[in-house]
């Protein structure tokens, strides 16, 4: 059963949240309205969403930010020899100048698209005279981390904006503005960027956070939408959801499963970053009531239990920050690889000891049963709170081997297996 | 006005972590960012000390802040038509070096005497009510991805702060700038340029 996403749903919604609660959580004040109606909402939520989620011990953590100009070509050489694998693994540079590399995409042609974070740059990737050519053939988007290629057409989420640029590979020098395609989404940029998971019938997996670490989220966000690009018609098909930035369907059984960044500013070992799997649509996972399947949140569960949601698949792991992942389904790699899941993690910032910045492999079957993880690549992190790189997304290549995005370094890395 | 920490953690993508700025095979080149910034002392003076209204001096800016800013304006996410042909003249080893250059460079002092206290005054708290400090540090040097405001022209904080309240710049990586700079009244931009020109 389809049920269609309409705008008024958006437009409607109430915001309630609630202020001046202790932690205790004894007594409860008023809730607070908000109109989420109205443009200036969007562009600048209200300021006391931000108060007081974080605790004495976290204060003082905050984003780091990487190289601007990525790292050179020297410096991913000398980096190449620090990454950890299994037995009979290489990992090699594919592509580096791709600055803040995010979400990757095959045209049919053989060019590979990279979307980016805050330079706003799309790349295509093309070999030339057996040199990788990085082209930026897109500018200026809002975090257009998001991509997709489908049909000759190369589709690009930018926050509030699904475009659509028709015969991509031909027209590589000049795409054009595209056609938007699919606009009913917030316009703020906090957990605004996204990932596109397309499904064997064309239909795109939107994510939609919250704008804010936590707190109760409108009703427009906090959710995956299936999106059908030819008509902009949309389902929800997760509720309940905090940052999700990467996702992929299951060759297996057809499911969506995804990823998702935990809440900030509990501690530095709860709660879990998630594997999650959508089993039937409308499934709630918990946000903002209950973290990791198990751990009610402090102020914001409001005598909600964790039973009432659908629980994680596997935990990852506190900040880890897991982003794009992929079933792999190509040959090269040991048979025992086969559908299982591959994890870009970016890694922490609200953390003292860095942990993730590395790419696990997740076994599990197609019911969600028996998942067991482990550490594939490991070797981005330096010191207690420094990076190399900071791994962003996988993609599968014809050969079977996987192509992995750094948006610290600004490259692309290849990673094969030979017996 | 958000917290003290969502304010460290917007200007933190800007304040953030280089490892590899400080690797050996990423040393950038003084002496070529000093040639290469012949290119820019036409608009932004002599010794990086800017003479022409609007224009920003860059002496002493930190050098992430100005290698952050070129590659903005090479990816067209800042916009600006003096400095559009010139970004595309540059690699990403000349942004090296252009933020070695300008970081090497003894910043501006305000030389004149401050003609207005009382502004200064107003703009001091202005200054501390917004927790300027809190990413731009306290004394207002700016560090890593952050910029040197102690001592920029005055118009010239105006007009930046009048770009960031307008949404025509959005600042690094979360938009700190803008949502900080949105609920700032006229009289507090006022205020500030001149508090902060004349440190």
């Amino acid at each position: 059963m389809k049920s269609v996403f309409h705008r008024s749903v958006f437009a409607c919604a109430a915001i309630l949240t609630i202020v001046g609660i202790s932690q205790a959580g004894a007594q409860q004040k008023p809730l607070k309205k908000y109109e989420s109606g109205t443009k200036e909402f969007w562009t600048h939520p209200p300021d006391d969403w931000f108060l007081g989620d974080e605790i004495e011990a976290q204060k003082g953590l905050a984003p780091p930010s990487g190289p601007p100009t990525g790292s050179s070509e020297a410096e991913l050489a000398t980096m190449m020899k620090k990454i950890k694998l299994p037995a009979g693994f290489k990992i090699e540079v594919y592509a580096p100048g791709v600055l803040a590399a995010r979400q990757m995409a095959w045209g049919d042609k053989g060019t590979l698209f990279v979307g980016s974070f805050g330079l706003g740059n799309v790349y295509a990737i093309k070999e030339n005279d057996g040199k990788k050519e990085v082209k930026t053939v897109l500018k200026g988007l809002n975090m257009p981390t998001g991509i997709a290629f489908r049909d000759g057409a190369l589709y690009v989420i930018a926050v509030d904006k699904l475009i659509k640029y028709e015969n991509a590979e031909a027209n590589l020098d000049k795409l054009g503005d595209g056609k938007v395609v699919y606009d009913d989404m917030p316009s703020y940029a906090a957990h605004g960027w996204k990932y596109i998971a397309v499904d064997k019938d064309g239909a795109f997996y939107l994510p939609f956070g919250p704008p804010f670490n936590i707190g109760i989220p409108p009703t427009s966000v906090s959710q995956i939408r299936r999106v059908d690009p030819k008509t902009g018609n949309a389902e929800v098909v997760a509720l309940g959801v905090r940052n999700s930035v990467g996702g992929d369907v299951d060759p297996r059984s057809g499911k969506y499963w995804f990823t998702e960044n935990a809440r900030d500013w509990m501690s530095d070992d709860i709660p879990s970053d998630k594997l999650n799997m959508v089993s039937k649509p409308g499934e709630h996972f918990g946000y903002p009531y209950c973290h990791q399947g198990d751990l009610p949140d402090p102020k914001f569960a409001m005598g909600h239990k964790c039973s009432e949601f659908t629980p994680p698949v596997l935990n990852l792991g506190a900040h880890v920050a897991p982003l794009g992942m992929k079933f792999y389904t190509g040959s090269q790699f040991p048979a025992e690889y086969k559908n299982s899941i591959l994890i870009a993690e970016h890694g922490s910032w609200n953390r003292h000891k860095y942990q993730g910045a590395r790419i696990v492999r997740v076994t599990v079957g197609p019911d969600g049963k028996n998942p067991k993880q482990d550490v594939f690549a490991s070797g981005w992190l330096e010191g207690d709170q420094g990076y190399l790189g900071r791994p962003a997304d996988i993609i599968l290549d014809k050969d079977g081997s996987i192509l992995v995005a750094d948006d610290w370094a600004g490259a692309i890395y290849r990673i094969s297996y030979k017996k | 006005m958000p917290s003290r920490f969502v304010l460290r953690a917007l200007c933190g993508l800007a304040l953030g972590y280089s490892t590899l700025a400080s690797l050996p095979a990423h040393a950038a080149d003084v002496a070529a960012g000093k040639e290469k910034a012949e290119l820019c002392i036409g608009c932004h003076g002599e010794g990086g000390i800017s003479q022409i209204e609007n224009i920003p001096s860059l002496a002493g800016q930190p050098d992430q802040f100005i290698q952050w800013q070129l590659v903005f304006f090479r990816a067209g996410t800042r916009k600006n038509e003096q400095m559009q042909p010139i970004v595309e003249q540059i690699n990403n080893d000349d942004i090296r070096n252009l933020g070695a250059y300008f970081a090497s460079l003894t910043p501006p002092k305000a030389t004149k005497p401050d003609d207005n206290l009382d502004l200064s005054t107003k703009g001091a708290q202005a200054a501390a009510g917004r927790r300027c400090a809190s990413c731009h540090t306290d004394s207002y040097a700016g560090t890593k991805a952050v910029a040197r405001i102690a001592g920029q022209r005055e118009e010239y904080l105006f007009k930046a702060l009048h770009d960031y309240k307008s949404g025509v710049r959005s600042g690094g990586g979360m938009a700190a700038m803008a949502d900080v700079a949105y609920p700032l009244s006229e009289e507090e931009i006022v205020a500030l340029a001149h508090y902060l020109a004349h440190l």
